[in-house]
């Protein structure tokens, strides 16, 4: 493999310009020379660059977040905290502070997190645990309050699970087709994690750790009938769910107001405002600030359904334009990840971008209604200080592992 | 084993990678059919919620009558609404407790509407203005200002009450016509309601986009109807009276037309409905048999009654108009010069037609008459023989001229369908239709045709609006006459009248003769034999009586057609003209003089009239009854004094021909009382004698001037009363013939 990918490199070398290739050309030596230092006292190592285009894009994401957030959380924010500023000021703060973190943790040699997944793994479920003893809040405990600070510990579990997974597949990976080891030890984990999440009630979380274990296990090399049968497992499942939805109170009250938004059956409103809004946005968009539906009808615009305020204030164009940068932040991060140095790098790097991918997807199939409403936040755009930190942090990682990748990085 | 990342591991990233850009392709897939497909709808979805549309309500227009007095108007109430999208859990009790307390409405109500998604549920509609203003003083004290909503909107007044319901109609909650003028005229009525836009968020404040539209609703247009309230006061009083006097127990009806335009003046039915209150049942027995019943068969005998109290008998009910038709086969016979009024015929008491043995009211028969004399005795015989010499085409003919085979087309809903036998009919139905059985028409029908033999033979189309005017007065449209097409020649029309005056004057109309004012009429009892049929023949055969005529006869003005449905029988008979005559002339002896019509006395008539009591007061009693007698007054004196202290009746009070007046002299004889005897089931000489000897006056009205058997069948005193020497009091004749 190694010699597949200094070919690579070598390939890229000869195309690139003379200027570039001092670049490069740095790594095999600036690497050695990390290498050399860190085993003795350095936590961090500036190995190489890290990946430009990736960095960028999260710059850039993170600027067009911060400016929807705050338009679409005027009209609330004034309402409810007397001050249109109120999330802004709060969401541009942590997001600040989250890109010195995440460039900080650019920095810090990824490696060292194989010693960090067990304990990471451990605090996880300490959170999980803790979690449902927390005042309830809208019905549901999902959030760790810490006075100024709030968080959820599923955020910290979806970045757990990829840790923990990254560190044992990468590990393992020549036992990958065993049971022992490419199958039992996962399981476990993502069983007992997702016990844990489903235990808040918090749907969505379970799914999207449920897709991450799942992609990790696929790209991890686990034989492909265990996904045969966790997909017939699956169908089952969702199969007895539609069958016997009445028993499920409220995923099927979730489940016909999804098939029909603007019957009177169930109540809908958060979805139906959420249509009109992106439906009020056509092609060009009203402009931006200039959505009606942030008036109060759409409920907490600055969150979950931030994504329909893009939409009605952008127009279809300006959506497109978002869905396709965060598709290149996607393909960026795996590509990046692809060409990382071991292969804990690159299954760290690509379930950190899938997360974001999958959840890019499924806050933004949710708006628009493609599939039932269920509380998924929209990565760099939804109100959430400790979320936001959280993401960027993972990015961080991405960087990290990008300065380590030999793909071509500006 | 390479670090890096594997050949497997590249495919499945690829795999994944493909799955994800299928992913991000269909969220792009939502987003254009939302935005670009649907985004036209969700717009409008979207900018219906926010744009606040308040509809503001155009006034209906007012029902005036000819004299623009107001018949019908509306007046501006509140709507109360809840907006529960604005209420919150901290107000919720608040509002729900205060509305319920101002509006007597449930609590526990209230907080569930409350909680509904949804801007706009009406609590309670039509509230008054004080009503209101103590919402606006509750939402000022707790400083609400959103969660409540107060919108003007109208209520439809009618200060007369059930005065002209039938044809007025009424009005449902969303002052929607339902039925009468209101309902025919709704459209013009009811105007268009204007509009404020305002563009609110969620919670009711304005939105930072200004947008602000009004159009203001514009006012319905008024009505000017042809209904005079003078003239439907008499016709409501008179027809109210009959019902009562007859026992009519399917409700009676009258219409009063003027002849020469079709406008209808007065048009009744009893009994009717308060259309300020169209859902009650107005006649207490009704509602009493209503509320026998439970549950379903409750409610569909609710539903029924109402649908017949509100039902314009008039033009709604179909009936065999019986003998008042005759005047219609008068005129054809005449117009066709088949007969004239000295044709002479011949009645043993039935006419054989087609081995059918039809017989006339008059069982012994009338024997030998003139065709003139045949109208007065309402003969059967004679008509059926018309009817023959017409034969069926040409009788049909005349039947579509006078416009018994369509509908009048009167500005009025619910107009009913007559049934008839066409030209192709047999000789028995040609016999019966020739005196008025066997085919059903409307009262409006029937009158409209009398109205055609009245005015010189032009049958003209009734309506009951004359004018449309719009908000500030102008004049909209004008009802022209219509006259649809000229069925007989004014010459026959004149010779029809005046044997028609003939039979209102000593015929078998003549309870509806008034005195001076030439009424041509025709009375009409006709049997309900389809009902009696339905019931096996068996039991009680019910009757109409009705009565058509109009006046004056030589100068046709007014027609008016007076309809009992179902009186009571006496002594096992109905007397179609006893019924249906004295109400005719009782309220067309005020119509006439009120409309201004000149009354003509005959020698005869003048003899047999009120005169004035001379004033005598304060002369010496002989003076006093030389002045008297040279009056040809009776003259009665109690007391011994020598002036006259007081005198009965009062100077200028009315006193008929030879009527007695009683003078008294000391205060003594002042306090002196005779008792009222019975005058009821005499006649006029008895009627006379009776009262001579009991010292007490009496007016005559009704039939008994011109009748030979007339009967006294009321009297305005009861029998046994305590009164002053010399009192007045009227006694009813009615001239009873049986069923003509």
């Amino acid at each position: 493999m190694a010699t597949r990918a200094d070919s690579k490199r070598g390939a890229t070398v000869t195309r690139l310009p003379t200027a570039r290739n001092s670049d490069t050309g740095e790594i095999p030596r600036k690497a050695s020379f990390g290498r050399r230092i860190r085993k003795k006292f350095r936590l961090f190592s500036v190995r190489a660059g890290m990946d430009l285009p990736f960095f960028f894009l999260v710059l850039t994401l993170m600027v067009i977040g911060l400016i929807m957030l705050f338009s679409s959380s005027y009209a609330y924010a004034y309402y409810n905290y007397g001050n249109s500023y109120y999330f802004i000021i709060r969401q541009a703060g942590f997001a600040v502070a989250g890109i010195f973190i995440m460039v900080a943790i650019s920095y810090f040699d990824y490696h060292h997190l194989h010693k960090l997944a067990i304990p990471i793994l451990l605090v996880t479920y300490m959170l999980l645990v803790l979690v449902l003893f927390m005042p309830e809040r809208n019905g549901v405990r999902r959030w760790i309050y810490l006075g100024p600070v709030n968080f959820q510990p599923s955020e910290i579990a979806k970045f757990a699970l990829v840790l923990i997974f990254a560190h044992l597949i990468s590990i393992n990976f020549k036992r990958m087709s065993t049971f022992r080891y490419g199958v039992l030890p996962y399981l476990l984990i993502l069983g007992s994690i997702a016990v844990l999440v489903l235990l808040e009630k918090h749907v969505s979380a379970t799914l999207i750790l449920v897709a991450l274990a799942g992609v990790m296990l696929f790209i991890g090399g686990v034989q492909l009938r265990w996904f045969a049968i966790a997909f017939g497992v699956l169908g089952a499942a969702v199969a007895y769910i539609v069958l016997f939805s009445a028993k499920f109170g409220y995923a099927s009250d979730r489940i016909s107001g999804w098939l029909d938004p603007f019957g009177t059956t169930v109540d809908t409103w958060q979805t139906r405002q959420s249509l009109m809004s992106i439906g009020s946005g056509g092609l060009l968009g009203l402009g931006l600030g200039q959505s009606r539906q942030k008036y109060l009808y759409l409920p907490e615009p600055q969150n979950d359904f931030i994504f329909a305020v893009v939409c009605e204030e952008l127009g279809f164009i300006g959506a497109l334009l978002i869905v396709i940068l965060f598709a290149m932040l996607v393909w960026r991060g795996i590509t990046v990840s692809l060409k990382a140095k071991d292969k804990f790098g690159m299954l760290l790097g690509i379930g950190l971008t899938v997360q974001v991918g999958l959840q890019v997807i499924l806050n933004i199939a949710v708006v628009t209604n493609t599939i039932p409403n269920t509380g998924i936040s929209l990565p760099f755009f939804s109100y959430g200080g400790s979320s936001l930190m959280i993401l960027l942090a993972e990015m961080g990682v991405v960087l990290s592992i990008s300065r380590t990748s030999t793909i071509e990085k500006t | 084993m390479a670090k890096g990342t594997t050949i497997r591991m590249w495919r499945r990233t690829a795999f994944l990678l493909a799955i994800l850009i299928i992913g991000f392709a269909v969220v792009v897939g939502s987003l254009f059919r939302l935005q670009l497909v649907q985004g036209e709808e969700m717009q409008t979805r979207a900018v219906d919620q926010y744009l606040k549309d308040t509809s503001i309500s155009a006034k209906r227009g007012t029902i005036y009558d000819c004299n623009m007095k107001v018949l019908a108007k509306s007046a501006g109430v509140w709507k109360v609404v809840l907006e529960p999208n604005y209420i919150t859990d901290d107000n919720r009790e608040l509002i729900c407790n205060g509305l319920s307390q101002i509006l007597g409405l449930d609590k526990a109500d209230l907080i569930e509407r409350s909680k509904k998604k949804t801007y706009y549920d009406v609590v309670q509609n039509k509230v008054e203005t004080d009503v209101k203003d103590q919402i606006v003083a509750f939402k000022e004290e707790n400083e609400i200002t959103n969660g409540i909503r107060l919108i003007p909107d109208y209520k439809r007044y009618y200060p007369y009450g059930k005065f002209a319901s039938s044809v007025l109609g009424f009005t449902g909650s969303d002052n929607q016509g339902l039925a009468g003028i209101e309902a025919q005229y709704d459209s013009e009525l009811t105007g268009v309601p204007g509009r404020l836009v305002t563009a609110k968020n969620a919670v009711g404040t304005d939105m930072p986009f200004d947008y602000e539209q009004m159009v203001d609703a514009q006012n319905g247009h008024s009505l000017v109807l042809t209904i005079d309230e003078v003239v439907q006061h008499f016709l409501e009083k008179y027809l109210e009276e009959g019902v009562a006097n007859s026992g009519t127990r399917n409700r009676a009806c009258g219409i009063v037309m003027d002849v020469n335009t079709g406008a209808i003046l007065g048009m009744a039915v009893k009994g009717d409905f308060d259309p300020n209150d169209p859902f009650t049942l107005s006649d207490p027995k009704e509602q009493a048999a209503v509320d026998a019943l439970q549950g379903e068969e409750r409610t569909k005998a609710l539903n029924e009654a109402r649908q017949k109290q509100w039902r314009n008998k008039c033009v709604s009910d179909t009936y065999y108009p019986g003998s008042v038709f005759k005047m219609v086969t008068a005129s054809m016979g005449l117009e066709e010069g088949i007969i004239s009024e000295n044709t002479s015929f011949s009645c043993p008491g039935y006419y054989v037609v087609a081995d059918r043995r039809i017989s006339c009211w008059k069982s012994g028969g009338h024997g030998s008459e003139t065709f003139a004399q045949g109208l007065c005795n309402s003969c059967n015989p004679v008509f059926i023989q018309v009817g023959e010499k017409l034969g069926p085409e040409t009788f049909f003919k005349y039947f579509e001229a006078f416009g018994f085979t369509q509908k009048t087309g009167i500005d009025l809903p619910g107009e009913s369908r007559s049934i008839y036998y066409d030209e192709t009919m047999g000789p028995v139905e040609l016999a019966t239709e020739s005196f008025g059985q066997n085919f059903s028409i409307t009262p409006i029908q029937m009158i409209t045709a009398a109205a055609a033999v009245a005015n010189g033979g032009y049958l003209v189309q009734p309506h009951v609006v004359a004018q449309v005017i719009d908000d500030e007065g102008n004049i909209v449209r004008t009802t022209d006459t219509t006259v649809k097409r000229q069925v007989i020649s004014n010459e026959t029309s004149r010779r029809v009248s005046a044997m028609l005056q003939e039979t209102a004057t000593t015929g078998t109309a003549k309870n509806g003769y008034i005195a001076g004012y030439r009424v041509a009429g025709k009375t009409g009892t006709s049997e309900k034999i389809a009902e009696w049929v339905a019931q096996g023949k068996q039991g009680e055969k019910k009757y109409i009586a009705s009565y058509c005529g109009y006046a004056p006869a030589d100068d046709p003005q007014v027609a008016m057609l007076v309809f009992f449905d179902e009186p009571l029988p006496q002594g096992g008979q109905v007397f179609g003209s006893a019924i249906a005559g004295p109400p005719f002339a009782k309220a067309m002896s005020e119509i006439l003089p009120y409309l201004g019509v000149e009354a003509k006395y005959t020698e005869e008539e003048l003899a047999k009239l009120d005169t004035s009591t001379p004033d005598v007061l304060g002369k010496n009693v002989q003076e006093a009854q030389n002045t008297l007698q040279s009056a040809e007054l009776d003259v009665k004196v109690y007391g011994q004094g020598e002036t006259v202290l007081s005198q009965v009746p009062e100077p200028g009070k009315s006193i008929p021909k030879s009527g007695c007046v009683v003078l008294f002299t000391d205060e003594e004889s002042t306090s002196q009382t005779v008792t009222v005897p019975n005058l009821v089931g005499l006649t006029l000489s008895q009627a006379n004698s009776v009262a001579a000897n009991a010292g007490i006056n009496i007016s005559i009205s009704g039939a008994a001037l011109t009748g030979n058997n007339a009967v006294s069948n009321l009297q305005s005193i009861p029998e046994g009363s305590q009164v002053p020497p010399g009192t007045m009091v009227t006694v009813d004749f009615v001239e009873l013939d049986s069923v003509e």
